[in-house]
This record gives structure tokens, sequence and C-alpha cells, in this order.
């Protein structure tokens, strides 16, 4: 049976009940719009988590000594041969080696455990720090011996810019260091669990302070989710006796809940577009038992089943086609008034337990809507093959009499 | 021949007692005749006409239409057939009520896969012959029953089949309708030659009939 004939029959009879059909496609295009935009929720979530996990000074990937994550200290630093960055990638972003290390700090009032970062600041565009918003002075480079205190950090330690702070740490000799070092600036992050935990200083002053020329850390920042494993081998290539550790496997939690959140969008689309199955299924039945003595004549005057099985088919997927077009340009539509971002600052403490910011932005991604569609489709092909044997396995002749 | 049934049986089983509704019916039907299978109500001529026309399948017996034994074919087979060699008029016109009158016919020779110009051509010609050129862009629900049936004809004949099964075509028409239906069916019979067998216990469609074959209980009287 030709396409077109096919298509311009699916086509009348959709048109035939028009009321049912209004129905069912509004049913379809508000199941596949809250679909969409559910989708868009869980991956604004889903970068959000991601995002932030790369940007809390992990990258995409860090170069570090193997068992400095079991037990961190300057004892596993590394040095840093010149030209090391040759021949990276073009979709390497950026790179900052840093010393990063536990010590104590102590104010006037209070004492906190916190992460003493060494940075270069021209290097820190890749990392939180290039975009924090900073009361007082940034660190002017990697010999600036003041540090950045987070905001709450300083609100702990009862302190502010301008004054002084003194910090213990262990020397690379394993002997205790203590210094003081007076407080450049308060910076202020999105996740306020930073502004608790790290607290910058220049790398190459705090390299004299611990009496090493040695870093613990390079992190790598790439335009993509992740490094391809020829980069990776690359890499662990220059540094011999280090390891390069994805960010996947730094931030386990937030890399395990950005795949769980992956896996819900599919989840909540079969459980969604399941219900709506059955009632396309219904309605088509419906539709079918209707027109069994048609369908019975035109088997009579010559049409083969397979012809009957495909019209119903294509009558199916032409209404579930219009409902999901319908479904993703209004999901669109709502996206365009959430698109900048939705605020949630006061749920911020709930948020940055999961690693998400206070304004949440929704992404549409346009591969969600294409799969929703083909899924939709596949789903109504498998859906409309049931009323469909019905109206074949009759004889024309039973169809004719009834 | 163009049909041959040798000792053709159908029994159904539907109830606890089976009917037979053809008994070892012998039948033949020569080229460019028009016959009626005529009898009361149970009498097997419907049963007769569906069996010829491959929509029922006989318990015993053989069935032949232009050469071909009928009750061996699958239910695609079966559908290439009637698509190819048999017109069909039904009782209840049996009219797509999506398409126009033009559509209609059309539609059956767009299943053969005849270009458009061609088929459009050739429906609007067999929409002509039925004296109802007028009405092509009519669908269904806004025709008479009389032209309806008249599409009903120009569908059956579009395709120019070696045989047109008509079964109780007049069943629904008032007596000047089926006058003006029976002398369009006489004039394609007549001036081209179609073959028909038209089921009916009509007499008016009988008296234009070459010649009538009575059943009883289901075999030939």
């Amino acid at each position: 049976m030709p396409a077109r004939l096919l298509l311009q029959l699916s086509w009348r009879n959709i048109w035939r009940h028009r009321r049912r059909n209004a129905i069912l496609l509004c049913a379809i295009a508000v199941a596949v719009a809250g679909v969409m935009l559910l989708n868009t929720m869980m991956r604004g979530m889903q970068e959000d988590m991601m995002n932030t996990a790369i940007g809390n000074l992990t990258g995409h990937a860090k170069i570090l000594e193997p068992s400095y994550l079991d037990d961190p200290g300057i004892e596993r630093g590394f040095a840093v041969d010149d030209g090391w960055q040759d021949d990276l990638p073009n979709n390497v972003l950026g790179w900052a080696s840093r010393i990063r290390i536990p010590a104590v700090v102590m104010s006037e009032r209070e004492t906190r455990g916190i992460q003493l970062v060494g940075v270069d600041p021209a290097k820190e565009s890749i990392s939180f720090l290039g975009d924090a918003e900073v009361e007082g002075e940034r660190l002017s480079g990697p010999d600036d011996a003041r540090i950045l205190v987070g905001a709450l950090l300083a609100e702990a330690l009862d302190t502010a810019t301008g004054r002084r702070l003194v910090l213990v740490t262990q020397g690379a000799d394993g002997r205790t260091r203590e210094a003081g070092f007076r407080i450049a600036g308060v910076y202020r992050a999105e996740i306020a669990g930073l502004e608790r935990a790290f607290l910058f200083t220049g790398l190459s002053a705090l390299q004299r302070l611990l009496d090493t020329d040695k870093v613990t850390e390079i992190s790598i920042r790439i335009d993509g989710e992740d490094l391809d494993t020829s980069t990776i081998e690359g890499l662990a290539g220059r540094f011999e006796n280090l390891a390069v550790v994805s960010w996947r496997q730094l931030e386990r939690q937030a890399a395990a809940m950005v795949e769980v959140s992956g896996v819900s969008i599919y989840i909540l689309f079969v459980i969604v577009m399941g219900a709506l199955v059955f009632g396309l299924v219904n309605t088509l039945v419906t539709a079918v038992m209707e027109r069994l003595r048609e369908l019975g004549m035109l088997r009579a005057i010559g049409m083969r089943p397979r012809a009957v099985v495909a019209q119903v088919v294509v009558e199916s997927s032409a209404i579930m086609a219009i409902g999901v077009a319908a479904g993703l340009a209004l999901a669109r539509a709502v996206f365009a008034f959430v698109a900048d971002g939705i605020d949630l600052t006061a749920f911020d403490d709930s948020l940055a337990s999961f690693g998400m910011r206070p304004t949440f932005v929704p992404v549409f991604d346009i591969r969600d809507a294409v799969l929703i569609a083909v899924l939709s489709l596949a789903l109504s092909v498998l859906a409309s093959f049931y009323p469909a044997r019905r109206a074949v396995k009759i004889k024309p002749l039973e169809a004719l009499r009834r | 021949m163009v049909v041959e049934c040798r000792n053709v049986s159908r029994t159904y089983d539907d109830d606890t007692v089976p009917v037979h509704a053809l008994q070892g019916v012998d039948f033949q039907l020569g080229a460019g005749e028009w016959v009626s299978l005529a009898g009361p109500s149970g009498s097997g001529k419907s049963t007769l006409l569906h069996v010829i026309g491959g929509l029922d399948q006989p318990t015993d017996g053989s069935v032949v239409v232009d050469g071909v034994e009928v009750t061996t074919l699958t239910a695609a087979e079966l559908s290439d057939l009637r698509l190819n060699k048999i017109g069909f008029v039904f009782q209840a016109y049996n009219l797509i009520p999506v398409l126009s009158a033009l559509e209609n016919v059309e539609f059956i020779l767009q299943l053969q896969g005849v270009d458009r110009a061609e088929r459009r051509s050739r429906s609007q010609q067999a929409l002509q012959s039925m004296g109802i050129a007028d009405l092509e862009n009519r669908r269904p629900g806004e025709m008479s029953g009389g032209q309806q049936q008249r599409v009903a004809i120009a569908r059956a004949i579009v395709t120019e089949p070696v045989l047109l099964l008509a079964d109780e075509p007049s069943a629904n028409l008032d007596t000047s309708t089926t006058r003006e239906l029976l002398e369009v069916l006489q004039s394609l019979n007549r001036e081209r030659g179609v073959t028909i067998l038209t089921a009916t216990h009509d007499p008016m469609v009988m008296g234009y009939t070459t010649r009538q074959v009575n059943l009883r209980d289901g075999s030939v009287v």
C-alpha cells in the first residue's frame, strides 16, 4: 500500500473523531511537556552538581601522588618540570598547580582545622576562586604571602580583612611550621562549605614556608565532561609514579548523584509515557472496534492484512507525533520563562549539602527532546500493534456482518 | 469459465448444531454472463457468493476463479485476487466515509499501484459511466443511497475485474433507484462484457439477469 495513501487515510481518520483525538492529543502534549520540563530540571541539577564538583578546586582531572588522597601532606608532593604542559589537547581550558595541605588556623579567639591552599592566582580562573566575590584585596601573585579567608570561616574566627591569623602546618621535613599571615581579603563562594574549608595563599610563599619546591596537585579543566582515555594516558606518561584521577573518582558522591539523576530521567519518562500508552491503546482499540466493518470492507476489496496493520500503526503514530511536537513546543515555551534561573536562596543550606547553587538554572537539552520524541513514537508503534492485530484477526466477512 | 465450483460445502459450527449453509454445490459461470443466485433467506446464496469471492472458505470442494484455485490461497493471496480479479458491490455500499466519491474509486487503483494521472482519469471515467461525474467531490455522507451504490459500482469496475460480485445490491434502494442501478449493470454486462454474479431475492433484479440459479437449503435446485 502506497505510503501517501496510508498517510492520507490516517490524516482524514484523525479528523473524523476530532473531540476524542483532541483530548488524547492534549493528554500526550501535557505528559510530554511535563516529562521534558522535569528533564530540564534534572539536567540543570545534574549540571549544577557537576560544575560545583569540578569548580571546587577539583577540575576535570588532577595529577597527584597516588597515596596523597589517603594521607594528604606536603611529603606527598612532586616537582613540576618546565614544559610539562606542552602539547596539551586543544580542549584543555586551563590548569593550575597547587599545594593543598591540612592546617590549623588560629585567631585571637578561635581555632579551626582547614585546608591551606597555595595558588598562583592567575591560574585559578579554572576554579571557583577565579569568580569569587572578594571583600578587600585578591592575592596579587604566587609570591603574595597574605591570605584569602572564606566569609563563613572569617565569621567563625571572628576576624576580618587586614587582621592577622596564625597558621600551623607540617613542613617538607616533617617538622611543624607556624607563621602569621595578614588577611588580604574575605571571599564569598556560592557553596557555603567552600568558605569554611579553604584558606588561600600564594603558591611560592607557601613553598618557602614549607621549605620545598614541590606541589601536591595539578588540576586540569577541559571544555567537555570528561577527559578522554588517550589524554589521561598521555598525561600519565609525562609524570612518572603519579596518577591522573578524574573528577568522578575525586568527587564520588557528586558523580554518583549525576549518574542517578541521569537514570532517573529515563525511569520517569518510562513511567509517565507508559501510563499514557495505556490511554492510547484504549483509544485505538475503541477506534478500531468502531471501524471494524470499514476495515473488513477494505480487506474485502483487496487491502492486504499488513496494510491494515500499517494503517492503524500510522494513525496512532501520527497522533503521537502531533502530541509530542505540541508537548515539546509547550515545554520550550514554559522553559523560556525560567531559562535565566530559579531563585532558591530560601533553601540555600539544604541545596549546599547536595552541592547545588542557590540559583537553579534548568537546562533544555535538545538531545533529550529528540530522545523523548523517538521513544514516544517507538512506544506508540508498539502500543498500536495490539489494536492493529485485533483489526486483522477478524475475518473480512465477520467484520462486514457487524 | 470465469467461475467453476465443484462439490462445494460450507458448514458453520457456531452453535451446538452444525449449520450446512452449502451442500455439495456445483456451479459454473461463463464469461460475459450475468447470473443471479436466487432463493429465500438462509438458502446459501450469499455464502456461495462469499466463497467465490474468497471472503469465506468452503469446508469442502473446489472453487476456481479465472483459473485460480481459491481454496488453497493465503490471506494475502486472497487479498490480491480480490484486488485484481474481483469487483465487489455490497448491500450497504461500504464506501470509505472520509474519502470523496472520486477518492473512493481511486483508492482501489492506488492499492494496485496505478500512477496518479492514470488513476485519476480512469476513476473519473468510471464515475461518468455511472452518471455521477458531478458528485466526485462529495463524501458518502453527502450522497443518497442510490448515488452511493453507483460509486460502489464505479469502484468495483474501475479495475476492470474479470468478475463483478453483487450481494443484494438493491436491498437498501427504492424501486426507481433499483431500476436505474440495474440498467447500469445491464449496460456494463452487455456493452463491456462484464461477468456479473448477483445474490438476490428481489424479482426485479432476477428479471434483468441472463440466467438464474436457485438455491434452497444450501443446494442448487
